[in-house]
């Protein structure tokens, strides 16, 4: 849409004859929160410092608000970037580092005052103007990076795992504290993570990318009820995946036969237009799967025994061994016991949520 | 912690006390010695070689001010030419980057001598660049490069330039690249990056590499030696002249104490300089 924030349209990097990112396009709506999450080597940094402008396309275009900047030198992009590793300037203190990019637009000595004391108090660093990066923690040096970002109100902010690098129980907090910061704002973000859960969690959208190309675009609930890619399945969350045959598309339900035999339901219309015969492969989230008190007789109900019982606190996970030979993942949210391995199990598997994705090249 | 350090440092510690201080010490008192006609010194507690040339304006002007000058000239035109090759070098990988370290590191691994007798083939009367500038119609006469001023904060500066190049580098290539992106992300042009944030970290390594070079350069004497005239009468080519040639040890001692004094004194006034430029700044502990 031409009032987008940002507008990727095909954008790619060559390295050689290596596409680090091959065709990418997605864009970003004004304040909204945009992650582009995928494995190291999946081109999303790669994607982000070539809207910073850091580094030059191969191919495609960048508009920031209807404006091209693909080829923009980064000083002339009003594009706020936060670095994983933080780049904070050692030799100047943290008023410094705000103050710096303030002093290069000529802004009056009491604009800058004003300004540095506002984005240290939302960023919660009031008091430490006069510290060198150096006697900060990681929190507070990643704080200063993005006031350091904020003062200079990009017209968008680009963050490079910015979480990276602290501790976990930190991350948890910052992540908290960013999204409310960016709602807050309404700070058009585009946020680089390998960490689903920070995708997750504070994303409108996400675009998922896998080897250079862009796997789905979607809000965070649809990425993980409905994966349109084995590869997106199993990078987000865990799923249990079964290979077998398209055997049935039908008005009331699909059927899909596993390569050990056993036949799943599956609701109308999941084999999303393949034919009979088609190879396809069934995932199943774990939460999805129903652990049944005892012996029940129908279609989708499989047995097996335990074969391991993961025990989380709140959640209880266990690996099941098929008769047919398959190995199913299921978790368990309220339970008074935890089954002894080897205890013989019937579970049922929803045909509502089993999903049909075709086995193709990529997955 | 002493006892842990102490043991495998002690046969490098016996060597800097025989070969270091014992000597120096000797120096010290040498110093207050006298040179008596017909004796080769006797043992005084004089301050009589000291008050020659501290009290002697000719020496002070000619040989420490002179001394002095011709260093801080000659280390400033190395860190000149020093930088712009540092940088680029940095820039380089693989092969080239090999070639360019080889290039800078040669005039250290070749004889001083060798090295000031090539330059002499090259910038004398009828040498190489003077052949080439009358070729090329710079200029019609040869100029004098060789055996005056000139000649010996030429060759100091190619002798020093490749320490700085060195200390530079080091001190540049520790500069994250991250750090220059997030100054051009902010609005800061390439210039602008450069002089605002790689030049003022790369301070640690240029203030080693003038601690060096300017030491290197005050002290020199060979050069002035080789390619000097009447004038380039250097405190470090005094004390050689004076100690092998007049055979005054007591004076050439109370030269060589005088020299290292005002070497300390500089170094001490550059060290407070940069320290309140920039240094401390970043040496700040958490």
């Amino acid at each position: 849409m031409p009032d987008d924030a940002i507008q990727v349209d095909a954008i790619q990097k060559l390295y050689g004859t290596m596409k680090a990112v091959d065709d990418v396009s997605f864009s970003v709506a004004p304040g909204e929160f945009v992650s582009l999450l995928g494995p190291s080597g999946c081109g999303k940094t790669t994607s982000l410092r070539m809207i910073a402008g850091f580094i030059e396309p191969s191919g495609g275009s960048i508009r920031v608000h209807g404006r091209d900047v693909t080829h923009l030198p980064p000083e002339k992009r009003d594009v706020g970037f936060v670095f994983q590793n933080y780049a904070l300037w050692p030799h100047m203190t943290v008023a410094e580092n705000v103050a710096f990019g303030l002093k290069l637009r000529r802004k009056s000595r009491r604009e800058i005052a004003a300004k540095i004391e506002e984005s240290l108090s939302v960023t919660g660093l009031s008091g430490y103007e006069d510290r060198l990066p150096k006697q900060l923690s990681g929190g507070q040096q990643q704080r200063v990076a993005l006031a350091r970002a904020l003062a200079l109100e990009p017209e968008l902010l680009l963050m490079d795992e910015p979480l990276s690098n602290l501790d976990r129980a930190l991350r948890v907090t910052m992540r908290r504290e960013l999204k409310e910061l960016q709602a807050r704002m309404k700070m058009t973000t585009l946020y680089v993570t390998h960490d689903q859960e920070e995708a997750l969690s504070m994303s409108n959208r996400v675009v998922i990318m896998n080897g250079g190309r862009v796997e789905q675009i979607a809000r965070p609930y649809e990425l993980y009820e409905t994966p349109a890619s084995s590869f997106v399945a199993d990078f987000v969350g865990i799923t249990n995946f079964f290979e077998g045959t398209l055997m049935r598309c039908a008005e009331d339900w699909d059927e899909v036969r596993l390569a050990s035999g056993q036949v799943l339901h599956a609701r109308a219309g999941a084999g999303q237009g393949g034919q009979p015969g088609d190879a396809v492969r069934a995932l199943i989230r774990p939460e999805r799967v129903t652990l049944l008190s005892g012996p029940e007789e129908g279609a989708n109900i499989l047995r097996g025994q335990v074969m391991l019982a993961e025990y989380f606190g709140a959640v209880l996970r266990y690996s099941v061994r098929l008769d047919s030979g398959e190995t199913l993942r299921l978790e368990v949210h309220n339970f008074d016991a935890i089954l002894e391995n080897g205890t013989p199990v019937h579970v049922r598997v929803p045909p509502e949520h089993l999903r049909v994705l075709p086995l193709d090249g990529r997955a | 912690m002493l006892r842990r350090v102490l043991p495998p440092l002690l046969p490098a510690l016996l060597a800097l006390l025989i070969f270091v201080a014992l000597p120096m010490l000797w120096v010290v008192r040498t110093s207050f010695n006298e040179l008596v006609d017909g004796a080769y010194m006797v043992e005084a507690l004089s301050l009589d070689n000291y008050t020659r040339f501290l009290g002697n304006p000719w020496y002070l002007v000619n040989t420490l001010w002179f001394s002095v000058r011709i260093a801080l000239l000659a280390t400033a035109i190395s860190v000149i030419c020093a930088y712009p090759v540092a940088l680029y070098i940095a820039g380089t990988r693989g092969l080239l980057r090999n070639v360019l370290m080889s290039l800078v590191m040669a005039p250290l691994l070749i004889g001083l001598v060798t090295l000031v007798y090539g330059w002499i083939v090259i910038f004398r009367g009828g040498g190489l660049l003077n052949s080439l500038m009358i070729a090329l119609h710079v200029y019609d006469e040869p100029v004098r490069y060789m055996w005056n001023i000139k000649g010996v904060v030429i060759l100091l500066v190619y002798i020093g330039a490749p320490y700085i190049v060195l200390s530079l580098l080091d001190s540049i290539e520790k500069i994250s690249p991250y750090l220059v992106e997030a100054a051009r992300n902010v609005g800061a042009s390439r210039w602008t990056a450069f002089w605002k944030i790689v030049f003022p970290l790369t301070m640690p390594g240029l203030y080693a590499g003038l601690v060096i070079v300017f030491s290197l350069n005050f002290a020199a004497f060979a050069v002035p030696l080789m390619v000097g005239d009447s004038k380039t009468q250097m405190i470090g080519l005094v004390i050689y002249r004076e100690a092998l040639l007049n055979n005054d040890l007591p004076f050439a001692s109370a030269l060589s104490v005088i020299m290292v004094a005002a070497n300390t004194l500089i170094l001490l006034g550059m060290g407070a300089l940069f320290g309140r430029l920039i240094l401390n700044k970043l040496e700040v502990k958490q």
